[in-house]
């Protein structure tokens, strides 16, 4: 048993820890409902910053460029990643270690030197810039996590399944559609949403090589908060805290429901 | 029975340069349980592959029903398997398990329902078909493999261990009713175990396995009464390997010295005089006492140990050369004994078994 006092303490340091992560973010939310310009008195509340946003092009531009960006980072990083994935599991090739190295490498290398490497290169095929240039080093830095998760998720696999499938009549086509696919699906999606949420994040490599007229959110906030954290801002972050906690909260109630039905 | 249902000629597999399965000629007759039996390693699962198609052979000829397959995927051929695992879908619930191969085959959706309703009917889980596999016991589990399998009305069904993980209760009650499912769907079963007892409680003819190669085949008595090599003899069932030299030969017996004590066993057709010969008893065939028996055999050795197990008592008695031979006795007659004691050994001439070198 814990003595009373250890527990104390212990509980004490969790809520210090809990104190320190959440704090600045409500300050966040707070100060989005700030009526002032500069954010850092607090003059009163308003709901203005709300509306203005909305009506901000910039803001809105950016994030659909964001979005667009996520969705074909993730879309192409997920075919690939699960397919080498796929490949690793099932066959032994020469230098088959070698390959799986090279996908750890871009999780543990900086994004600047990608984002540095990919500029030398369009400087050096003499590419314009402009929003697609960014999908190289979105694919490069995600795909190493698809198929990292997705190659988890296989090694729990039953590959007697397979042989299963095939004995009872289903060619490789089917086998991979009807029982594989299925199967590794859980760890595709959670692949697929890593991919996404790396993807909205990224600000390095995004940074070097959007063109000079494109920005997605993480780029066009740094030269927002240049001149100062803005109520807008705040307000940005606020909604997309909103929408975390909504997706976070929905997730983890279909994985409740998920466990009480085994 | 009678047509043959599944030849191997020949068929060799190497796996990194060892032969795995070597050289191994077999013929399977339609509507027999056949069993591959030997320890693990010794290629008998790796024969099963070969007949199902998940693994190709180096050389040599596998036919099935007449038709050469051993180029074919497994998906086209007319078997299926019972895997050791059960292998279930996780994803499908218990009808769609069993509906699985029927639905490959594009049969159509009444006939499919007709079908696997029938197969659960057989392994008597009807009422279980909304079930996932998790939800099931093992026993259950390994009942539904067996319906997914035959539902599709395969020529030959292949089982590889499939009784494995279950209990020894559960076990004897499965072995039975795979043993009857057999007689009524007379479909040809090849069924691998490395259990000794279960291979003779199902099987019409068993094949014993050792090193890629068969040693014997036979019917399960044949096996246990009359094994024909050293190997067979050991590993089916618990036996004494009595080795000496062939030092007379009359008739239809010869005197055998062992360690300088002589008896008499049957003549065989390779056996020359001062020869080497191996034998074996089986321990319930032997008989012991305090004094010499009258007879051809009589071996002396010194009492060790009596252990009771239940249906018999073991009797270990030490040969003059260090020898110990191992005699069941129903009875239990020896309370007084020492491990100091003389004894006599003796048994049957009739029961003694001469095996190939």
């Amino acid at each position: 048993m814990m003595r009373p006092r250890t527990k104390k303490i212990l509980f004490s340091f969790s809520l210090l820890v809990f104190l320190f992560f959440y704090i600045p973010i409500l300050f966040v939310i707070i100060f989005s409902f700030n009526d002032s310009k500069l954010g850092t008195v607090w003059t009163g509340f308003t709901l203005d910053w709300y509306g203005s946003i909305f009506q901000n092009k910039q803001l809105i531009s950016a994030t659909m460029n964001s979005i667009y960006l996520a969705v074909i980072t993730t879309i192409i990083s997920t075919i690939l990643g699960t397919l080498a994935a796929l490949a690793l599991h099932r066959y032994t090739f020469i230098g088959k270690k070698s390959v799986e190295f090279l996908f750890y490498i871009p999780v543990v290398i900086p994004d600047i030197v990608v984002a540095v490497a990919l500029l030398a290169i369009y400087g050096l095929l003499n590419m314009s810039l402009g929003l697609n240039t960014a999908v190289p080093g979105h694919v490069a830095i995600t795909i190493s996590y698809v198929m990292l998760v997705v190659l988890a998720r296989l090694s729990s696999f039953d590959n007697s399944l397979e042989e299963t499938a095939k004995d009872l009549g289903a060619n490789e086509w089917k086998t991979f559609w009807k029982v594989t696919f299925p199967l590794i699906f859980p760890g595709i999606m959670a692949g697929a949403l890593l991919a996404f949420t790396i993807s909205l994040d990224e600000f390095v490599i995004s940074f070097f090589t959007l063109g000079p007229g494109d920005n997605t959110l993480p780029v066009l906030v740094y030269s927002m908060v240049r001149l100062g954290v803005s109520p807008e801002v705040n307000v940005l972050s606020t909604i997309i805290i909103a929408i975390m906690f909504i997706v976070v909260f929905v997730v983890g109630l279909r994985m409740r429901k998920g466990g009480d039905a085994k | 029975m009678g047509v043959q249902m599944v030849q191997l000629e020949h068929v060799t597999k190497e796996f990194d340069e060892a032969n795995v399965v070597d050289d191994l000629n077999l013929d399977i007759r339609s509507g027999e349980f056949l069993t591959l039996l030997g320890p693990s390693g010794c290629g008998k699962t790796t024969t099963l592959r070969m007949i199902a198609g998940f693994e190709k052979p180096t050389s040599g000829k596998i036919l099935l029903n007449g038709k050469q397959v051993d180029d074919m995927e497994p998906y086209k051929r007319e078997v299926n398997t019972v895997f050791q695992s059960y292998s279930l879908f996780p994803h499908m619930n218990v009808f769609d398990n069993v509906a699985f191969g029927l639905k490959m085959k594009k049969v159509g959706k009444e006939a499919i329902k007709e079908r696997v309703t029938k197969a659960l009917k057989l392994v008597q889980l009807e009422e279980y078909g909304n079930r996932k596999p998790k939800q099931l016991s093992g026993g259950q589990q390994q009942r539904i493999a067996i319906a997914r399998a035959i539902v599709n009305n395969p020529k030959v069904l292949l089982l590889d261990e499939p009784l494995g993980a279950l209990d020894l209760k559960l076990r004897k009650q499965m072995q039975l009713e795979l043993k009857h499912l057999q007689q009524t769907l007379e479909i040809t079963f090849i069924y691998v175990t490395h259990d000794q007892e279960e291979a003779l409680t199902m099987s019409d003819r068993i094949v014993v396995m050792n090193k890629g190669k068969i040693e014997q085949i036979g019917l399960p008595r044949e096996i246990y009464d009359n094994p024909e090599t050293r190997f067979v003899a050991d590993f089916i069932g618990q036996t004494n390997i009595i080795e000496g030299t062939v030092t007379a030969i009359h008739g239809d017996t010869a005197t055998m010295d062992f360690a300088g004590q002589s008896l008499e066993i049957p003549k065989t057709q390779d056996m020359a005089l001062n020869e080497e010969v191996f034998i074996s008893v089986r321990p319930e065939k032997m008989r012991m006492d305090t004094v010499p028996f009258e007879g051809a055999i009589n071996l002396k050795g010194t009492f060790k140990e009596k252990i009771y197990v239940g249906s018999v008592t073991k009797i270990v008695v030490t040969m003059p050369s260090g020898k110990e031979l191992t005699i069941h006795e129903s009875h239990d007659n020896i309370e007084e004994l020492t491990n100091t004691n003389d004894v006599y050994v003796s048994w049957n001439t009739k029961n003694t078994v001469v095996l190939k070198k």
